[in-house]
């Protein structure tokens, strides 16, 4: 088991000497959800689907089977000798944790609630209803997650759009987000979206969500939540003519056209802060936590963290305002999980926890379910940190000074710009490519950053960046050596 | 692409030229010779002209039945005009000469060749629902090649005009034509007409087939015999003997399969220009061509003689039967924008779910052996595609082999292999869980419903499979299949040192083996997932039959159970025996609405429109319901007793309220503390 872990770790290239995945719990062979000798109560199957910090500082987790965990010593140096405790069980299907104060908050399928240990046994007693309004067909995919707090306090909820038998999209909010009202009840915000199942802050305050490549999302997005945006999906968009939604579409949704020509014909249509273009950037986003460690998760503070179910990896999201709005850069981070993860979250000791299950959809990560730990060791990877937009191109900043010969040379760099097709069908082939020629580089006297001016920059269109040739100043390849700007507004200055 | 459309559309209604599909949409805007090849055998010139295009052969209808399938009246106008009766009709214009005596000769001549013994008359049409016809004809695939019919929205809405990029195959007027029953005869069987296979035969029950001619025929009402039948021509020996000289005059042998004693004798082709391809010939058969039509056939005649390479003839046989209009091939072909909503499937497996599978070297893909069975109607792998593959017959007989010369790929043998690793690799435990989307037999899948990975050994060609296994993307952009050994590299460097060589040839080697499935199908269920409430109640949270999707059920240790309601509040059901078996709620991608494993099941009729708002456990995990009614909050604690449920419910006394509280029909409750303000304890008891 050890020594196949090990060998799994050193599969994964990425970031591999400067981050370290330990196991907490994982699968075995013997173990699966589905094994033969598997029992209610007798092993713990733990897939991971919310993951928040207690207020003493143990790490609550809740599984898709209904139950919340909470799990102790996942910081310590053997984290595998981590000891398990029951919470709450007997919930439909968790998406999210949450810890506020002394509780935990959950959403369930069909409402989110309150759990509260009112008598100091460690053991909820308390499944108060805490957020609720949403219809529920008993679609399978018509799932609910979160909750997430934004800057303002409010606490977000998405809910995914239904699929097969039951599915009723023309019932309220489905493929919205929201939040929960003082009253509980659920005040629709967004629309637009299909699998939205990953919430997040960034440093600001500000909401974000990563949703999943399918039918309208022709690769996977990472939102702005603000009100009254709508984003892709119009499968649920019926619930915009309901007197809660704060949507008003001013023209019909359109359909199978170049997406900056769908912006074009629908204005409150918002194009997502970043793309992750398919298979390049993996498949199925499913969360985001933003880096806020003081340096300890390495130097990429402020910068957010995409969790990838089907590529069983980790990407790495630099965003900046362009005339108040969001956009930016996502990069390759670090593969090799042990399965498809579904949450993250950073540690007080600013390690990454890793939760995941691989129940229902395939995933090359070798195992059914699991909680991982991604811990930096100090050396600082040789990577693009940051991806700005200027006005003639862009500007590169690395983790360490670059070997300024070879950076000041135009052809190190080579880079491309597509857009996507918006249609029903389910994801999109990058179409409308054309090169972009690199007219200059320029490096900084600290050989910190490089301003490329570029030609032929479209606004709305995904540019493609790949470097391969770059060094650092002591001779390093580039961690990796690609990177995707969404460049929905080029700045003016 | 609009201006391309507003073109052909403008072809279409100029409505001249015979209708050739696979030439129009691939050959028309640059003739070749290639495309010449094409017209030549599917405009029939081959037929009186000789050669060896290399494609099969196209043949007229069948004529021996014509006069029992089609109205003479509207036969004799085809035969005269058959461009203007049938826009885009194949048939070239061969009886130019003809007066309406002639024809009416060649109908009488025609319908002597009816089988003097004729078989059993088919069974009379009781019932025709001509709306179903319509979903099936605008859903099994017709409209890949004809339009589709009104009447029907795909789920998608409906296409623009512009979206459909090349003709669709025509209709003559179908009412005039046909009748009811020889239309369904003809779309049931279409082979026995169309022997050349150019209208395949969709597999279907014969009811389909009725429906569908209702449809087309917009056939009034659902009482079949009001069909009005065909009438059969009385037979004049003269007129029988005058049709067979204008037949032989005609030359309609040399496309219609047809006595001997009438036979076409071949016409030597001496020159390249004019005669069929002159707009105003009048000597033989006029063809209304098109510019591009000559200038590719003028193309080919100039290499008749030269052999069609295998891949050239095996691109122009798909092209010729129109495979391509559902299949892409090398890039081209396929639904194009107007149909593809029509193409409608299983939404969780994409693209790959409604669209049929790519041609693009399928000769290098399928086993020939396996190809020809799919040829031959049987060997379907894709039971979530509506749309049907056809048959073709005869058409279709050498077609796996040329495809498999056309596309030969350097041939791989798989070396070795492990077939318990393999096992394990398509496993899901710590393989590449293959089983999660892929069935596997007759077993369903873990999550969405993939074609059956049981029988790829005798499927695919080992050198397809090993390239496809790490690059899916390569053969089928945007598929739902991820790779597991991405650019060759293992997924798992723990089974066979991660040699991707050894791991295909493992996997390939299990499924060979055909010794056991997968790791990982959940096994048959002995009560395994089932709660047994032990020592304290047990709550969980589902979907219930009944109840709802807010429902929470109940197990009290004490043998009755209960379905709580958790959205309005109140319970919902009760009932004795087991409680309840958690594997589909805990671990299937796909809930269902439980129901209580029991025959007896009583049910709590709903109180009110309250509002559910949580519950909380005591010491020994009775639950304490929370729920409010008009403003006011209202608890109710169940707990298990011998036979039955106790159920006291509290609440702050308030003026003019009183609960709204229901009880199970035909059950005697045994009500204590009703009198006491703010409180009231009901007993259940199932006997």
């Amino acid at each position: 088991m050890k020594a196949a872990f090990a060998l799994c770790f050193l599969a994964a290239s990425l970031s591999a000497t400067s981050y370290e995945i330990a196991d907490i719990l994982t699968a075995s062979t013997a173990a699966d959800t589905r094994a033969k000798d598997w029992k209610p109560g007798a092993g713990l199957a733990l897939e991971v689907s919310g993951m928040d910090w207690t207020a003493d500082g143990k790490l609550a987790v809740a599984i898709r089977k209904g139950e919340v965990w909470i799990v102790d010593g996942v910081l310590d140096a053997q984290p595998n000798k981590a000891t398990f405790k029951l919470f709450a069980s007997g919930l439909h299907e968790p998406l999210g944790l949450l810890s506020d104060g002394k509780d935990l908050l959950v959403t369930q399928r069909t409402e989110m609630t309150r759990l509260r240990d009112t008598t100091g046994a460690g053991v909820a007693n308390e499944y108060l209803t805490a957020g609720y309004g949403w219809n529920v067909s008993g679609a399978y995919h018509g799932y609910a997650y979160g909750p997430k707090r934004d800057g303002q306090g409010n606490l977000w909820v998405t809910l995914n759009v239904d699929m097969g038998d039951h599915a009723d999209n023309k019932a309220p909010w489905r493929g919205w987000g929201g939040i929960i009202g003082k009253d509980g009840k659920f005040i629709p915000m967004v629309a637009g979206m299909r699998s939205p199942c990953g919430l997040g802050t960034n440093l600001a305050g500000d909401m974000f969500c990563v949703d999943q490549q399918g039918t309208w999302i022709p690769t996977t997005p990472i939102y702005h939540l603000r009100k009254g945006a709508f984003f892709l999906n119009p499968e649920g968009v019926a619930s915009e003519k309901l007197s809660a939604s704060p949507v008003h579409l001013s023209a019909p949704v359109p359909s199978k056209i170049p997406y900056p020509d769908a912006l074009k014909a629908l204005p409150e249509m918002c194009p997502p802060a970043i793309w992750m273009p398919y298979n390049k950037m993996g498949r199925s986003g499913t969360d985001l936590a933003t880096c806020d460690t003081g340096g300890k998760f390495g130097p990429f503070d402020g910068q957010m963290f995409v969790a990838e179910f089907t590529d069983a990896k980790i990407s790495r999201v630099f965003m900046e305002k362009v005339d108040g709005e969001y956009q930016g850069a996502c990069f390759p981070f670090i593969g090799g999980f042990a399965s498809g993860i579904v949450r993250l979250r950073f540690a007080p000791d600013g390690s990454l926890m890793v939760g995941m299950t691989s129940r229902g959809w395939s995933s090359l990560g070798t195992k059914a379910y699991g909680l991982q730990r991604l811990r930096y060791n100090g050396t600082v990877p040789f990577a693009i940190k940051e991806m700005k937009a200027k006005p003639d191109g862009f500007e590169l900043v690395f983790t360490k000074p670059v070997d300024i010969a070879r950076a000041g040379d135009v052809a190190m760099y080579r880079m491309t710009n597509y857009t996507l097709f918006y249609s029903g069908a389910y994801g999109s082939d990058e179409i409308q490519s054309a090169a972009n020629g690199i007219v200059s580089a320029k490096v900084a006297a600290d050989g910190r950053s490089v301003r490329l001016k570029v030609g032929g920059l479209r606004p709305l269109y995904i540019h493609e960046l790949h470097a391969d040739g770059l060094r650092s100043a002591a001779g390093e390849a580039l961690d990796h050596a690609d990177a995707y700007y969404t460049l929905n507004r080029i700045p003016k200055n | 692409m609009m201006a391309r459309a507003a073109i052909l559309l403008a072809a279409a209604a100029l409505g001249a030229e015979p209708l050739v599909t696979g030439f129009e949409r691939f050959h028309a805007a640059t003739p070749t010779a290639e495309g010449g090849r094409l017209l030549y055998n599917e405009l029939g010139c081959v037929n009186c002209h000789g050669g060896e295009t290399g494609l099969p052969a196209m043949r007229g209808p069948a004529l021996a039945s014509v006069s029992q399938r089609v109205r003479s009246e509207w036969l004799r106008k085809f035969m005269a005009d058959p461009t203007t009766v049938h826009a885009g009709a194949v048939m070239p214009q061969v009886l130019v000469k003809a007066d309406a005596q002639a024809l009416v000769a060649i109908e009488h001549y025609l319908a002597a060749l009816k089988p003097k013994a004729a078989a059993k008359a088919p069974a009379k049409i009781m019932h025709v629902n001509g709306g179903r016809g319509g979903e099936l004809f605008n859903t099994l695939g017709c409209v890949a090649c004809h339009a589709p019919g009104q009447g029907f929205v795909p789920p998608d809405g409906a296409p623009k005009a512009a979206d459909f990029t090349h003709r669709s195959i025509g209709f003559a007027d179908l009412k005039t034509k046909y009748s009811l029953e020889s239309l369904s005869a003809y779309i049931f069987e279409p082979l026995k007409v169309r022997t050349d296979g150019r209208m395949p035969k969709i597999a279907m029950e014969k009811q389909d087939a009725v429906d569908i001619a209702g449809y087309l025929l917009e056939f009034q009402g659902s009482d079949g015999r009001l069909d009005v039948a065909i009438d059969q021509v009385a037979l004049d020996v003269k007129r029988v003997a005058a049709g067979r000289k204008a037949v032989i005059t005609a030359r309609c042998a040399a496309c219609h399969d047809l006595p001997k004693d009438v036979a076409a004798a071949p016409v030597a082709l001496k020159k390249t220009e004019g005669g069929c391809l002159d707009a105003e010939h009048t000597k033989g058969p006029r063809y209304a061509l098109s510019g591009a039509q000559r200038a590719a056939l003028k193309l080919f005649l100039a290499k008749k003689d030269e052999a069609a390479s295998p891949k050239v003839a095996a691109d122009l046989t798909l092209q010729a039967l129109n495979c391509v209009a559902c299949h892409e091939r090398d890039g081209q072909g396929g639904p194009d924008a107007g149909r593809k909503p029509y193409f409608q499937g299983d939404h969780n497996l994409g693209d790959t779910g409604r669209y049929p599978p790519p041609l693009t070297g399928i000769g290098g893909k399928l086993r020939p052996e396996w190809l020809a069975k799919v040829l031959a109607g049987e060997n379907r792998v894709r039971p979530y595609l509506q749309v049907k593959m056809p048959q073709y017959g005869a058409a279709t007989a050498d077609l796996a082999k040329l495809l498999g010369i056309a596309d030969a790929r350097a041939a791989l043998k798989f070396e070795g292999g492990d077939d318990t690793a393999g096992r394990k690799l398509m496993g899901t435990q710590g393989g590449a869980g293959c089983i999660t989307c892929h069935r596997w037999g007759d077993r369903p899948s873990l999550g969405i419903q993939g074609p059956d990975l049981s029988n790829i050994a005798a499927r695919l060609q080992e050198s397809w499979l090993r390239e496809y296994l790490i690059n899916p993307a390569a053969y089928r952009a945007g598929t739902l299949m991820p790779s597991f050994w991405p650019a060759g590299k293992s997924f798992n460097p723990a089974i066979l040192g991660g040699d991707t060589d050894k791991q295909i040839a493992s996997i390939f080697k299990f499924i060979e083996s055909a010794n056991g499935e997968p790791e990982g199908f959940p096994q048959n269920r002995n009560g395994e997932y089932e709660i047994v409430p032990k020592d304290r109640p047990v709550v969980q949270r589902t979907f219930v039959e009944g109840v709802g999707v807010r429902a929470l059920l109940v197990g009290f240790p004490t043998g009755v159970h209960l379905a709580y309601d958790g959205e309005h509040g109140g319970p919902a059901l009760m009932w004795n025996g087991r409680f309840f078996d958690a594997y589909t709620t805990w671990f299937s991608r796909f809930p269902i609405f439980e129901k209580p494993p029991s025959e007896k099941i009583l049910a709590w009729p709903k109180s009110s429109d309250g509002r559910f708002l949580g519950y909380r456990l005591d010491a020994q995990g009775n639950p304490t319901f929370l729920y409010e009614q008009y403003g006011v909050k209202l608890e109710e604690t169940f707990e298990g007793i011998e036979h039955g449920l106790r159920r006291t419910i509290t609440w702050a006394p308030t003026p003019d309220f009183s609960p709204a509280l229901t009880h199970p029909e035909g059950m005697s409750v045994d009500v204590k503390e009703s009198s006491k303000q703010g409180r009231r304890v009901y007993i259940y008891l199932l006997k």
